[in-house]
């Protein structure tokens, strides 16, 4: 790539400045603004009071047992190589393919197929993020050639390494420039690896689920799973039960992973809340004409650590506020799975058509492999007001589950004391009408 | 290309393979006359992404169609063309590195096609650093208003000044002399209001108030009470994510009783289904539409062929989706503008990037461009001075949830005094 403009934040402030008439269009969110979704907020709010005075005062709770349905010996790397084999090709179809980011597959695979739909996936199907990893192959190969044992350290910072990816990971996503430039992506996602892999090299594959921001974020959302596989003396153990039952055999979350999961919420918490018009009238930006990220790359990235520095200490507040202890930290797992899911429901259910459409023409040589014809992809079920009803409808039912399955697992796991429960419960409430309300409000864009 | 191929374009690049394909096919004679048979290389700044994505999906669709068109006809100059198209983000900076990046890296020889104001104003310094023709498809008055530079034209569509200065004589003659105007409170609303008043005034009519409606409001029902009694008209431009909110309230401000005649610019429905819920209320208003959105009794020839080109049904929606409507008021500039390339283009031999000041200075001279394929949307009058083109506008009624032209204005009617002199600007 070339430079960019010499002075890019010259232009854009000359832009603002001299803008003139500017075109908006009415958004994906014009038709749900004509619905009623205020009772539903308050509904949603008022089933979480519900769901923790009546779990309080007695009930039956349900057991969350496992069953095993099979089991099979070891852990094999053939997938991660397949995953690494896959990184490669991306890499090089973002460095020299297509530069649509809506056509070119690096993009379209990383922030739909693994980022929305591996998650949605694994919070159904249990962690299909790990063994498809590309560092775990390349990894054991290089140390085996090398003769490396042993580490350098790196597993006494525990999920911090972790944390730290995905912060950068989230400010990448949710602040930076470009993040779907097939070129810019490219770059990023392969001193990513490389960066993973020489620690992984120094320290041990074993630190990849600790260190490493995918692996330790998709083991976070996959513990909501109701089918799952665990690692028991070398075998790989496939199981069964209710969602959350994998939660109440956890032990309980480290420091580290309650930043993963604060990290995890505020990242889509504040994806949403930034493209609000509330948030939008707070900095000053007209949403209506919306002057782009490099003009508010700043402000947001400023937002994005308070927005998680508060949703941290309200969580920790909260808990230790009604002191039945860390372990309901534990009931926050469901939330952030529920959230991430029901936050990016529209980008899978639109853009992800542009996936399919790839998968059609993946060398963009005008194929019709699946048989869609050109501009198969289409918008037009975000303005149909079934659609968007069914939309809403899953969001809500996704939001409202994951809260009442928190509010479960906190009786399960800390006893039903309900004035230890209170301080939790008022934050869980307002979370609740907070992540519909995201949904429900109107956006620039 | 579907047609000289045998198989399906790639969306991207129609001429990835071509030069390979039409020796093989025997193609190669077309473009044969040629010094070079390699491709022409166009940039295209697209709204991939961003706030203008909705209408980038379509500029790429129209200009994509169009390039199938200049192909099937022996391309420019006998040479292909080929449009590379370039994601700017709807974001300045972006677009600027846009600029850059079609230009010094893949070789365009010029640039076109960005819609957003914001981003033309940006990225317009560049090109004119760069010394690149940069042909925008915005209908903003930035180019006519002479803060840009003597490589930006806007050849394809009429500036939003002109198409309201056009609006005013017939409100005045057919709706009523009393106009409340409802807009949202920044540039883009005041655009229409600083050139609405004047005009309205001149045609014998009044603008009885102004209602400046917050960007950030979603609820509009406490405005409507200052809508004086005695209005004609209400002259509405509200855009965002609230306007069927804006519509539904409006309507049922007015319940089923009588109610003002209501004009509105079709920017703010653009790419909504008139069918959306709420939008019943707007059965018997008028718009504005810089070209039908709908398929009008008496289209010409010509437009058939462009929209089918594109793409788009009877109703201005995807023939892929009957939901997905396009942004056809604003589109057919894309269409239009890169015919005015070819024809630029051909008029001076263009032979590369020695030929690009040349190249500007054969859109200078045009004048005329007369109703035509290459121009659906009607003949038009190109400004030299301004780099501005003036074309006929549209009005439509809502009748039976279509909109059906019921006036179509002079050309000269949206003409105001020249405000800057781009041809005594050096290149």
């Amino acid at each position: 790539m070339t430079g960019p403009a010499r002075t890019p934040w010259l232009t854009a402030a000359l832009a603002l400045a001299l803008a003139g008439p500017a075109h908006a269009h009415a958004s994906e969110r014009m038709v749900i603004l004509t619905l009623p979704t205020g009772p539903f907020l308050v509904g949603a709010g008022l089933a979480v009071l519900l769901g923790v005075v009546a779990g309080s005062l007695g009930g039956r709770l349900p057991g969350f047992g496992a069953r095993r349905l099979a089991d099979w010996p070891g852990e094999g790397v053939a997938l991660s190589w397949l995953g690494f084999a896959a990184l490669l090709g991306l890499l090089a179809a973002g460095t020299w393919g297509d530069r649509d980011p809506l056509e070119n597959p690096l993009p379209l695979v990383l922030w739909l197929g693994i980022w929305v739909a591996l998650v949605l996936a694994s919070s159904v199907l249990g962690d299909l993020w790990r063994p498809i990893a590309p560092w775990r192959g390349p990894v054991r190969l290089v140390r085996r050639l090398l003769g490396r044992r042993g580490g350098i350290g790196l597993s006494r910072l525990g999920h911090w390494p972790a944390v730290l990816g995905l912060l950068a990971f989230s400010w990448f996503e949710n602040v930076s420039l470009a993040p779907s430039d097939p070129w810019v992506l490219a770059r990023v996602a392969g001193l990513y690896w490389l960066t993973i892999f020489l620690l992984a090299v120094a320290e041990g594959e074993d630190w990849l689920d600790r260190g490493e921001a995918l692996t330790a974020s998709f083991a976070l959302f996959a513990r909501v799973a109701p089918l799952w596989r665990d690692r028991e003396d070398g075998r790989s153990v496939l199981k069964i039960g209710l969602p959350g039952a994998q939660i109440v055999a956890m032990p309980v979350l480290s420091a580290g992973e309650v930043g993963l999961v604060t990290l995890l919420i505020t990242s889509v918490t504040f994806d949403g809340l930034s493209e609000s018009f509330w948030w939008l009238g707070r900095i000053g930006i007209n949403p209506l004409e919306f002057p782009g990220r490099s003009a508010v790359m700043g402000i947001h990235s400023l937002g994005l650590v308070v927005a998680w520095g508060l949703v941290t200490a309200s969580i920790l507040g909260a808990v230790a506020l009604g002191g039945a202890g860390r372990t309901v930290l534990l009931s926050f797992l469901p939330i952030s799975a529920g959230y991430h899911v029901a936050h990016y429901l529209v980008a899978l259910l639109s853009q992800g058509q542009y996936g399919i459409a790839a998968l059609n023409d993946p060398l963009g040589r005008g194929w019709a492999l699946l048989g869609l014809p050109d501009h198969w992809a289409s918008f037009g079920f975000l303005t149909d007001r079934g659609w968007v009803w069914a939309i809403w409808g899953t969001q809500f039912t996704l939001i409202l589950g994951a809260h009442l399955l928190a509010v479960v697992l906190a009786l399960k796991l800390a006893g039903r004391k309900l004035r230890a429960h209170l301080p939790v419960t008022v934050l869980m409430i307002g979370y609740t009408v907070l992540g519909l309300w995201l949904l429900a409000t109107p956006t620039a864009g | 290309m579907t047609k000289l191929l045998g198989l399906q374009p790639s969306r991207r690049s129609v001429l990835g393979g071509l030069a390979a394909s039409a020796a093989m096919t025997g193609l190669a004679t077309r473009f044969a006359q040629a010094q070079s048979s390699a491709p022409i290389k166009l940039g295209f700044q697209l709204h991939r992404t961003g706030i203008g994505a909705a209408y980038g999906r379509w500029y790429e669709r129209t200009a994509m169609a169009a390039l199938e068109v200049v192909n099937a006809g022996g391309g420019i100059n006998g040479r292909p063309v080929e449009i590379l198209f370039e994601d700017d983000g709807t974001d300045p900076a972006r677009g600027a590195q846009a600029i850059d990046k079609l230009v010094s890296q893949d070789g365009c020889e010029l640039v076109f096609g960005p819609l957003f104001s914001h981003v033309v104003v940006g990225s317009a310094p560049r090109a004119g650093e760069l010394k690149v023709p940069y042909l925008v498809c915005s209908e903003g008055h930035h180019v006519a208003s002479g803060i840009l530079n003597r490589w930006t034209l806007q050849p394809g569509i009429t500036d939003v000044k002109s198409q309201v200065l056009a609006m005013a004589p017939w409100v005045s003659d057919t709706l009523g002399k009393k106009v409340t105007m409802i807009y949202p409170d920044y540039a883009f609303g005041y655009d229409h209001r600083d050139n609405f008043v004047p005009a309205m005034a001149a045609a014998g009519g009044e603008v009885v108030a102004q209602i400046a409606i917050p960007p950030t409001e979603t609820s509009f029902t406490r405005y409507f009470p200052q809508i004086p009694r005695d209005t004609d008209v209400i002259y509405h431009v509200m855009v965002g994510p609230a306007v069927l909110t804006f519509v539904k309230e409006l309507g049922e401000f007015y319940g089923s009783g009588a109610r003002p005649e209501i004009f509105g610019f079709i920017d703010s429905l653009e790419a909504v289904d008139m069918a959306s819920p709420g939008l019943e209320f707007l059965e018997g208003t008028h718009f504005w539409e810089g070209d039908c959105r709908y398929l009008q009794a008496d289209a010409t020839e010509h437009t058939k062929a462009y929209r089918a080109a594109v793409g788009i049904d009877d109703n201005g929606a995807s023939i892929t989706d009957s939901k997905e409507v396009a942004t056809v008021a604003h589109m057919f500039s894309v269409w239009e503008t890169l015919f005015v390339i070819k024809a630029a283009m051909e008029t001076v031999d263009y032979q590369g990037p020695a030929d690009r000041q040349a190249l500007v200075e054969a859109v200078e001279a045009m004048t005329i461009m007369a109703e035509s394929a290459e121009h659906p949307q009607g003949d038009k009058v190109f400004n030299g001075k301004t780099h501005q083109v003036f074309g006929h506008q549209n009005i439509s009624k809502v009748e039976g949830g279509r909109m059906n032209r019921v006036y179509r204005t002079e050309i000269a009617l949206g003409d105001y005094p020249d405000e800057v002199d781009y041809t005594t600007m050096s290149f």
